[in-house]
């Protein structure tokens, strides 16, 4: 694959080819290596580092082994955290695979201006997601809120969206409406990428629709649906803009999230206990990043 | 095609069509209409209409409350942060698509897992050496840390499209005496512009609406970015949705014209490589 080097170039040097063509490459890729190393691998390191110790802002701190994880464990807040990640990444993502499915088959029947249709389904990721959630807190607000307008002009009582049980479902929903478009254009393009031979096979068979579904579509397009879902997840665990700006968490740690708590902790400057906050859902993000990294790696093979 | 499918069955899907448009378009609608309407209209006298319309929001938001010099900031570090991640980013795709060197499949590696990692799991440490690096509370340490997610992006991008063009051009032009920078930002470069222009406009829209690491590294009001001056105007005690939403509205604007600008190539980028949703 090594392309011959001009004349002149390999005439004069005294190294070899094979040298200055590696040499080359680390130059080109230093820039973009040093930035990760400073900017992703040494945080990475130094957040586990501190999360073992009582370093404060201005201070260094020691060492105080697992205390941060075991004053951690104990706290409701963080055990709310956890069971709220499971919730909120559990539902988003089962509504999300399912819904964005149907909604991404439904665009690949003969319909009319399908471009249309593909853009107009990308305007809630088109925009920016501060944006989305700003919106979708002002549309549930119990005064002047959208959904209380239609509540009561329906004849219903006004509704408290952002009360323990509901807050929840709200965020989910919220969510749900930014994050969809991604899924649905990826899922489209896959399946318009499944070779129509397949189907026309299966239909000799004699297949109806829902065995065409499990037998030809699912497998052709399975790839696709285990990468988006694995990096969606990865995305939505640790989201901050959602809860943020639609609930801070609240009302009494019903929506707190992982990166919601490492914010509130970052803001009393104990940084070794905030760090802990993250570091302790680092083995889960590890193992699902290991396993994107393989998958992504994948679609690079050729 | 179409005409096999029976009547019902077509009056159902435009009828599911309908419904997903009602329910994309309704929050947008709403987000207009409120930046259209005064407080008292608001709250008074709710409606999902514009009764008494007026643009006095988006006056009070230049005037009173110095939007100008946000939307200043967040166009500095995106466009900013762009045009060095972009550059460097083509650098190091052309590295570990084109040249062949021990350990690149390593640095391939690292680039993809600091892609899935996300900025909230870096931001305490990253904010201790920000500050040490004396960066803290200026608009250039902000675009600095946006190279975390801004780098690895536009790499991950830029390798795709760099492995959807052939080789072949690049060849002949080294053989005929090129060298490998000529090759790439003479041949390979003009040929891959969709991919650039797409991987500029995700780079872009991602610091553009970045909230966390701008909450945390801009305090000073004079350097805050649009994300962090609207989050500013709901945790005080007033709220002030009909101004809030008018600083939505001109901060959707540009992301928006931009992304139907550049549509086509947009789309070819999801499926490039998949983007953070």
């Amino acid at each position: 694959m090594n392309p011959a080097l001009p004349k002149k170039a390999s005439g004069q040097s005294r190294l070899s080819l094979k040298t200055r063509t590696s040499f080359l490459g680390y130059a080109l890729a230093a820039p973009v290596a040093i930035c990760l190393l400073l900017l992703v691998f040494y945080p990475f390191a130094f957040a586990i580092g501190i999360s073992f110790t009582d370093r404060e802002i201005g201070t260094v701190g020691k060492f105080v082994g697992l205390a941060n994880f075991r004053y951690l464990a104990g706290l409701p807040s963080f055990q709310k955290t956890i069971t709220n990640t499971i919730v909120l990444v559990g539902s988003v993502q089962t509504l999300k695979l399912v819904l964005c499915m149907g909604i991404a088959l439904l665009l690949n029947q003969a319909i009319r201006a399908r471009q249309l249709w593909r853009g107009l389904i990308l305007l809630p990721w088109a925009m920016p997601s501060f944006v989305a959630y700003l919106t979708w807190r002002l549309m549930y607000l119990p005064q002047g809120g959208a959904f209380n307008i239609i509540a009561v002009g329906l004849g219903f009582n006004s509704i408290d969206f952002m009360t323990r049980d509901l807050a929840m479902p709200s965020v989910v929903a919220a969510t749900f409406w930014r994050g969809f478009p991604f899924w649905v254009i990826s899922f489209l393009a896959a399946l318009q990428a499944v070779p129509e031979e397949l189907y026309e096979a299966a239909a000799i068979d004699g297949a109806n629709r829902w065995h065409r579904f499990w037998n030809v579509t699912i497998p052709s397009i399975r790839h696709v649906i285990t990468v988006i879902v694995l990096l969606s997840t990865i995305w939505t665990t640790n989201g901050f803009e959602n809860i943020w700006l639609l609930t801070q968490g609240g009302p009494s740690d019903a929506t707190m999230t992982f990166p919601v708590l490492a914010y509130f902790g970052l803001q009393t400057l104990r940084i070794g206990e905030a760090s802990a906050v993250s570091v302790a859902m680092l083995p889960v993000f590890t193992i699902l990043a290991f396993i994107g990294v393989k998958l992504l790696e994948r679609n690079t093979e050729d | 095609m179409l005409n096999r499918i029976p009547a019902g069955q077509k009056i159902f899907y435009y009828a599911m069509l309908l419904l997903i448009a009602v329910i994309i378009l309704f929050p947008i609608y709403y987000m207009f209409t409120v930046s259209l309407k005064l407080p008292r209209d608001i709250y008074r006298d709710p409606s999902l209409l514009p009764l008494r319309p007026t643009l006095n929001n988006y006056v009070l938001m230049f005037t009173q409350y110095q939007f100008l010099i946000n939307i200043r900031n967040s166009f500095i570090v995106a466009s900013l942060s762009t045009i060095v991640s972009v550059f460097i980013s083509c650098l190091a795709a052309y590295s570990l698509v084109r040249v062949r060197y021990p350990g690149r499949k390593w640095m391939g590696r690292l680039i993809l897992f600091s892609y899935l990692t996300p900025s909230s799991l870096l931001f305490i440490p990253l904010a201790v050496i920000i500050n040490r690096l004396q960066l803290g509370n200026t608009l250039q340490g902000l675009i600095f840390v946006y190279l975390t997610f801004a780098a690895p992006l536009s790499t991950w991008l830029l390798m795709g499209f760099f492995r959807g063009v052939p080789f072949d051009l690049e060849e002949q032009a080294m053989v005929d005496g090129a060298t490998r920078l000529q090759a790439l930002f003479r041949i390979l470069l003009p040929i891959a512009a969709p991919g650039l222009i797409a991987v500029s406009v995700f780079t872009f829209t991602g610091a553009w609406n970045e909230l966390l690491l701008a909450l945390i590294f801009t305090t000073s009001p004079s350097i805050r970015t649009i994300p962090v001056a609207l989050q500013y105007l709901i945790t005080g005690d007033v709220f002030r949705w009909n101004l809030i939403m008018a600083g939505a509205v001109l901060a959707a604007l540009p992301v928006m014209i931009l992304y139907y600008l550049s549509q086509r190539f947009v789309v070819a980028g999801i499926g490039a490589g998949a983007v953070k949703a």
